[in-house]
């Protein structure tokens, strides 16, 4: 118990002593010329953080097939990708890095000490800028999407975990696992403006722009919470299975990767009922909706797998071997 | 004040229930398989009850309540000391396997967090494979953790936990 208690003291220190410092995040959206441009047809290539195994695996999706894995060290987790699939940005909690992969090249090319426990990370849509939460110091942290240094910083709610970015590159959302919410950060001002009760331990969150919703997967209360992307009110909480990590949405399914039953639930976007349990490899965890609806690729920890699920006869079609413990906390397909 | 502020906020996390839930930034992993020479049934017979785990060279006594079913808890006293309690995650007899997680354990005892485990069997009449796989975080829950509750102290605990448990088994059936 007292360990827990060292990094509420560690904190709330911190709390006095550090002051945020409001950079207008009013970039000019050097990258806008990309919005709106992202295939509508399948993604080409998965990028997997493997935990254990310290690297990312690239996955060619049409063979089915990790064709590279490259080293990144200090235990990665989170994955998130530039808008036109350049770069790919590592959060690695252990090494207390994030790590920038030139996706063409398949090189590291940037590596940047960011906090105490960088897990949770995205880009902004519009900007590129690069979100990185922090699970020990209880913060987010906005980074230039070429050197990694960091532009702003502000604080969450405890722990948070997940990110997910509007499709306008309006608004941040973060799952802040130990508080039981999610914060609302406006990405202009890089401040928070509000925050929404879930259900207990949210993990994953993912923003469903067809729907208008939001959703946390809850760690705590094995459930997930459905909120309305508008008025920001949550709408329904849903059972699902043990331990779930995130969700995502394909199709008029969504998906739930259920760690400790190593099964994805599958909910009917709409009436939000339970429709299927589909078994998928040990510690199902990171998950994302291939863009043509089709399909939902899982990473798979204890199996060490990437497995696609078909969303029309909810079966898994193909099982890739990747590396060591993969993760794939975040956008991980392009 | 910034001290009173300290021993306020230990106070106060004591109570909070997100401690429990609290772990470090890497799930580790121990599987291990070991291959007997025993039918698989005579095997299962012995690890798949629950409430009996005196097949372990390290446990002392098995004390639970809900049998086999999901849901079932039991408490293992140690014979070094100390206690684990566990509960019935998963139960299979068709296929001889069962899930189970860790509820409650000083780190003193077993320096892990969040500790869930699978254990499978499968075979013929004439051999078996036991497989048992743990996953777990590691005693300390924030960064920089003392060497005993670091990741590779939980990995080498759970490890020998693991191997002891197959290697006592497979002597069990197989003699000598």
């Amino acid at each position: 118990m007292t360990v827990a208690g060292d990094t509420r003291i560690h904190s709330a220190r911190l709390r006095a002593g550090q002051f945020v410092f409001l950079m207008l995040l009013c970039t000019p959206a050097a990258n806008l010329a990309h919005a709106g441009e992202k295939a509508t047809g399948s993604a080409r290539t998965a990028y997997v953080t493997n935990q254990l195994g310290n690297s990312l695996s690239i996955v060619d999706l049409a063979s089915g097939k990790q064709t590279d894995e490259i080293s990144i060290g200090g235990k990665p987790a989170g994955i998130a990708l530039s808008h036109d699939g350049a770069r790919a940005y590592v959060a690695a909690p252990d090494g207390r890095e994030v790590i920038l992969v030139d996706t063409a090249t398949k090189a590291v090319v940037a590596r940047a000490a960011v906090g105490q426990g960088p897990l949770g990370i995205a880009v902004n849509p519009r900007t590129g800028i690069v979100y990185v939460a922090d699970w020990y110091q209880h913060r987010l942290f906005a980074l230039d999407p070429a050197t990694l240094a960091i532009k702003a910083t502000v604080e969450t709610g405890q722990s948070p975990s997940g990110v997910a970015v509007t499709a306008d590159g309006a608004i941040i959302f973060t799952a802040d696992r130990d508080s039981n919410q999610l914060s609302i950060i406006d990405a202009a001002t890089f401040k928070v403006t509000g925050t929404i009760p879930t259900g207990e331990r949210p993990f994953g969150v993912t923003i469903d722009d067809t729907a208008g919703r939001i959703y946390t997967a809850n760690v705590g209360s094995n459930s997930i919470t459905v909120l309305d992307l508008k008025s920001r009110m949550r709408v329904r909480d849903v059972p699902v299975g043990l331990r779930p990590y995130a969700v995502a949405r394909a199709g008029d399914r969504l998906f739930v990767t259920n760690q400790h039953d190593e099964s994805l639930s599958v909910i009917d976007a709409v009436t939000l009922a339970l429709v299927a349990t589909i078994r998928v490899g040990g510690f199902p965890e990171g998950i994302e909706a291939d863009p043509s609806g089709k399909a939902v690729w899982v990473a798979c920890w204890d199996a060490n797998t990437l497995e696609k699920v078909d969303v029309a006869t909810l079966t898994v079609t193909v099982r890739v071997p990747v590396g060591n413990g993969p993760r794939a906390f975040g956008r991980f397909l392009h | 004040m910034v001290r009173m502020l300290a021993y306020f906020l230990v106070a106060l996390a004591a109570l909070l229930p997100a401690a429990a839930n609290a772990h470090g930034p890497s799930r580790q992993k121990v599987v291990s398989k070991i291959e007997i020479n025993a039918p698989a049934d005579k095997v299962w017979a012995v690890i798949g009850n629950f409430q009996d785990m005196s097949w372990h060279p390290a446990v002392a006594k098995t004390e639970g309540t809900g049998g086999n079913d999901v849901g079932a808890t039991r408490t293992l006293t140690l014979k070094s000391g100390g206690a684990i309690n566990e509960k019935l995650t998963k139960y299979s007899a068709a296929e001889r396997g069962m899930g189970y997680e860790i509820t409650d354990v000083d780190v003193k005892v077993l320096p892990v967090t969040n500790y869930a485990a699978q254990i499978n069997v499968s075979g013929t009449a004439e051999k078996t494979i036991v497989e048992w796989r743990a996953a777990f975080y590691r005693g300390f829950v924030n960064n920089d953790p003392p060497p005993e509750l670091s990741d590779e102290a939980a990995v080498k605990a759970v490890t020998d936990i693991v191997q002891g448990g197959l290697g006592a088994l497979k002597k069990k059936f197989e003699g000598g």
